[in-house]
């Protein structure tokens, strides 16, 4: 399969240098989803997905165009390299292009994504029963009114070429299992769950994530939160999981962070950001202890994919070091506008059919040196809350005034976990949020979040990116309840 | 292809399939769209996808399968992978058939034949427009400028068959400059339609309008709403509605179908073949019709599964892909002048997310103009913020209502609210 794909990858390069373009790249995906997912204790959906395309990108005169097609049949596939060109020409006659790529070196090979169980071939009656004794379970209590188990599986195989030599594939799969349980009591409605998300993994990660004692946990947490009070109001200590900080750093770092936002082209739809270009090397944006590490390199992120839709390789970075704001997240578009010379490979887009842009790398939150348990930060807390998972999350265009929830919450007073909690938020700006980072537990507590929908880009477009964190403490922010 | 073509391939599937029960449909899809930022082109493309989908069902098990191979030749090959599915799927207790034959297709007139057909110019002029406007102005432009089409035939084995095709042409435009920022989108089937120069300058007028922003002062405020501000909030309302998940105690709807729910000025539906034009049909082949949701503040139906409907004695309805919000006779123009004290103008709001999905209540930021008005004027322009709010009660403070707008799928009326503490 991938030969054939690289076939025709070439042969679309090929005919783009024909043409005279000054730049051309081919992108040429073959995608296989199988979706597997229980509603209670029924299965709701089994559904099969055999996606195959391709994508041209080309410049002329420094505009781009861009085509794509559904299938892989060679005539369809001539008029898609005739439409790149020709959307690319109609930019180039209304405007002047200014678009200038950095230079790369041009790269060959191919990249296996790890996977040791291919989870398309475990059979069908182990899916299943796996999944009903996962509803059974979260079922045995009558609080348990609605639960969603699911299991998401997906192999991509893509390949990408361009005018300036590089011709790359990868082989990739995608494993997701997910369990929510929602208990309904008194008129009120609370959910649990499984948010560890998807990895480029294979059945390991099924087996590795625990579904059935998830099922147990996801339960007695659900019906436990229902029958909980209310969290306090007013300026506390929070300490913080890393499921939970994955989505934090995802809204407050990872955007922030993009090149095409401080370039003011995300400015109609996912925003801005509140950083500047010569913020680079010099901003604190965190604590001393705060760094986070960019890893498009990282076993099991979802944004490994060996080369981005650039055909730039995975590479592994600071975006924060000690607290200093090091680096935008770049693509080859940005990377001279932003004053760097080679792009850190964030270019990707959501499937052959999308104009790839720049998105957010896996990074993580580089645990403490310890040795330090969530225990330890939890005893040097007066009056706090400890948040396990994500929940509502809300942030403003240029990334500063967010409001976050969570999936478990247990109240903290004098150094210990007293009770659990329902309803609670708590609202920050981000520097002053990672400023007020003062302890982290060692590698033994990071936990990792894989996303498939991180949504941005008009049209929009879904990506994928894995983030982490160790369980960390934040001192003095704002906790307020529900929508007050 | 022709809807003629796509009907053949629906019906080869069909009459290939070696199970009792099975539903087909094909899409077609061509999206041509510009993206720019700081004030140049960043994306120029053109799109195109056919798609498959097949859904197979013997009785007690039910199985999908969708792929992007479309011609008759590879028929067999795609049943065979589907039945293989569904010989592995475990029963569904909630299994239906098809939906019965004999359904009633309204006929809905959404098509555009020079929209789906126009080339890249169109779309690079509107763009070039929109930017040398901003720059002019010492602004900077970003949006999108786009034209699509969709043609969608499915067939049932108890014997529907229809087809559908719509186009859509669109334009969101921001400018900003500094933090002062406005922004607009037009849509509707026809590119013809679009008011795109009157858009672009007076988006730029608002930018200049924004300048010198304040501080919001605590205090009582009503809440004047632009449309595109309450069609930000009303999706949220229907993604709450499913009769199901309200029988099951899961949202703020639970045990109120037939009870007040909101203030009596505030009607919602669903229109097929109106302002708005909806799907014909549903993906299970069922025909769409008109629907009323919320009529003057009463819960009068619920979107409802075919399974759900025959378990609570209820109708199967869905939403066709519109939302449509009762207006009255004013514009903001006409509400805003006859504003009594202090109120607040929201042009747009920003990143909403559930806080609770049972109480409905939302959190969210302004964008792109927030007004400070007072006795009928504006005074400035005000600093953005973050909200936390129940739409079902800001809908039972409803003071005045304007002439609806389109928003994409959405009809949606200016609002005067009452006062809120903010």
């Amino acid at each position: 399969m991938i030969d054939e794909m690289r076939d025709i990858a070439g042969s679309v390069v090929e005919q783009l240098r024909h043409r005279g373009v000054d730049y051309g790249d081919a992108r040429v995906e073959n995608t296989d989803l199988e979706s597997l997912t229980f509603r209670k204790q029924r299965l709701a959906e089994a559904e099969l997905t055999a996606e195959r395309g391709v994508g041209v990108r080309v410049l002329v005169r420094g505009c781009w165009g861009f085509a794509s097609c559904s299938g892989l049949d060679t005539e369809e596939i001539e008029r898609t390299v005739d439409r790149a060109v020709e959307v690319a020409r109609a930019g180039a006659g209304v405007m002047e292009g200014s678009v200038r790529l950095s230079e790369e070196v041009p790269s060959v090979g191919h990249y296996d994504g790890p996977c040791l169980k291919d989870p398309f071939a475990v059979s069908m009656t182990e899916k299943m029963d796996l999944m009903a004794k996962a509803a059974d379970t979260m079922h045995e209590s009558d609080s348990i009114t609605m639960s969603w188990t699911s299991l998401r599986f997906e192999r991509k195989r893509r390949v990408f070429g361009n005018t300036q030599g590089t011709l790359v594939s990868s082989d990739l799969v995608f494993t997701m299992p997910v369990i929510n349980a929602y208990a309904v009591h008194d008129g009120d409605m609370q959910s649990r769950g499984f948010q560890d998300g998807a990895r480029i993994a294979g059945w390991e990660w099924v087996e590795e994530a625990g579904l059935q004692a998830w099922a147990e946990k996801a339960r007695e947490e659900a019906i436990m939160k229902v029958r909980a009070p209310e969290g306090p109001a007013g300026e506390m200590d929070l300490v913080l999981d890393g499921t939970h900080l994955s989505l934090t750093m995802h809204e407050s770092v990872g955007h922030p962070t993009e090149s095409d936002r401080v370039l003011g082209w995300e400015a109609s739809m996912a925003g801005r950001t509140f950083l500047n270009i010569d913020d680079q090397e010099r901003l604190r944006y965190g604590s001393e202890l705060v760094n986070f590490v960019a890893d498009n390199t990282m076993p099991y992120g979802v944004a490994s994919w060996g080369w981005d839709d650039d055909g730039v390789p995975g590479q592994k970075w600071y975006t924060v070091r000690n607290g200093i704001f090091q680096q935008f997240g770049s693509v080859r578009e940005t990377a001279l506008l932003v004053g760097r010379e080679h792009s850190t490979g964030c270019c990707r887009a959501q499937d052959f059919s999308s104009f790839p842009i720049n998105r957010q790398p896996n990074f993580y939150l580089q645990p403490g040196p310890g040795p330090v348990t969530p225990e330890d930060l939890i005893s040097e807390v007066q009056k706090g809350v400890y948040i396990e998972g994500r929940g509502s999350f809300s942030i403003d265009q240029r990334r500063v005034n967010f409001q976050f929830g969570g999936d478990m919450f247990w109240e903290i007073r004098d150094g210990r976990k007293v009770q659990p909690l329902k309803k609670v938020i708590y609202r920050s700006r981000t520097r002053d949020f990672w400023r007020a980072c003062d302890g982290m537990a060692d590698d033994r507590y990071f936990r990792t979040m894989g996303i498939l929908t991180c949504g941005k880009g008009e049209p929009m477009q879904s990506a994928r990116m894995t983030h982490g964190a160790s369980t960390s403490r934040f001192r003095n922010i704002e906790v307020g309840r529900g929508a007050e | 292809m022709t809807g003629e073509e796509l009907l053949g391939v629906v019906e080869a599937v069909l009459d290939s399939a070696r199970v009792p029960d099975a539903v087909a449909s094909i899409t077609e899809y061509r999206d041509a769209a510009v993206r720019f930022g700081q004030n140049r082109i960043t994306q120029n493309m053109d799109r195109f996808e056919r798609k498959l989908r097949v859904t197979l069902g013997d009785g007690e098990r039910r199985s999908v399968y969708t792929t992007h191979r479309i011609d008759v030749d590879a028929v067999p090959d795609i049943l065979s992978r589907a039945m293989e599915m569904l010989r592995t799927a475990s029963p569904d207790p909630e299994y239906m058939p098809p939906v019965e034959g004999g359904q009633v297709y309204p006929i809905v007139e959404a098509w555009d034949g020079e929209t789906a057909a126009m080339d890249a110019s169109a779309r690079t002029r509107a763009a070039a427009l929109a930017v040398s406007t901003a720059a002019g102005r010492d602004m900077e432009a970003s949006g999108l400028v786009e034209m699509s089409y969709t043609k969608t035939a499915i067939g049932t084995s108890t014997g529907n068959l229809a087809v559908h095709r719509s186009t859509e042409a669109g334009m969101r435009l921001t400018m900003d400059r500094g933090k002062a920022s406005s922004f607009r989108m037009l849509s509707s089937e026809s590119w013809a339609d679009l008011p795109i120069e009157e858009t672009v300058h007076r988006v730029a007028e608002e930018v200049q309008a924004d300048q010198a922003q304040e501080e919001l002062e605590p205090g009582e405020y009503r809440l004047l709403f632009e449309p595109q501000a309450v069609a930000d909030l009303v999706p949220y309302i229907a993604w709450s509605l499913n009769a199901r998940q309200a029988d099951e105690g899961l949202t703020v709807f639970s045990g109120k179908l037939g009870e007040r729910v909101t203030g009596e000025d505030f009607t919602l539906g669903s229109e097929v073949d109106g302002t708005l034009k909806g799907m014909p049909f549903n993906e299970e082949g069922l025909a769409s019709r008109d629907v009323v949701w919320i009529d003057s503040g009463r819960l009068v139906a619920q979107p409802c599964s075919r399974y759900w409907a025959g378990q609570s004695g209820r109708e199967p309805l869905f939403i066709p892909g519109t939302l449509a919000v009762k207006g009255g006779p004013g514009s903001v123009e006409s509400i805003l002048r006859g504003v009594k004290g202090r109120a607040l103008l929201f042009r747009r709001f920003w990143y909403i997310r559930f806080v609770d999905q049972k109480e409905l209540s939302l959190t969210g930021m302004t964008r792109d103009g927030v007004f400070l008005v007072e006795d009928g004027r504006i005074v400035h322009p005000v600093k953005d913020f973050r909200w936390n709010w129940k739409p079902l009660d800001l809908f039972s403070t409803i003071e005045a209502l304007g002439q609806p707008e389109r928003k994409w799928q959405l009809s949606v009326p200016p609002m005067l609210l009452g006062p809120v503490r903010l």
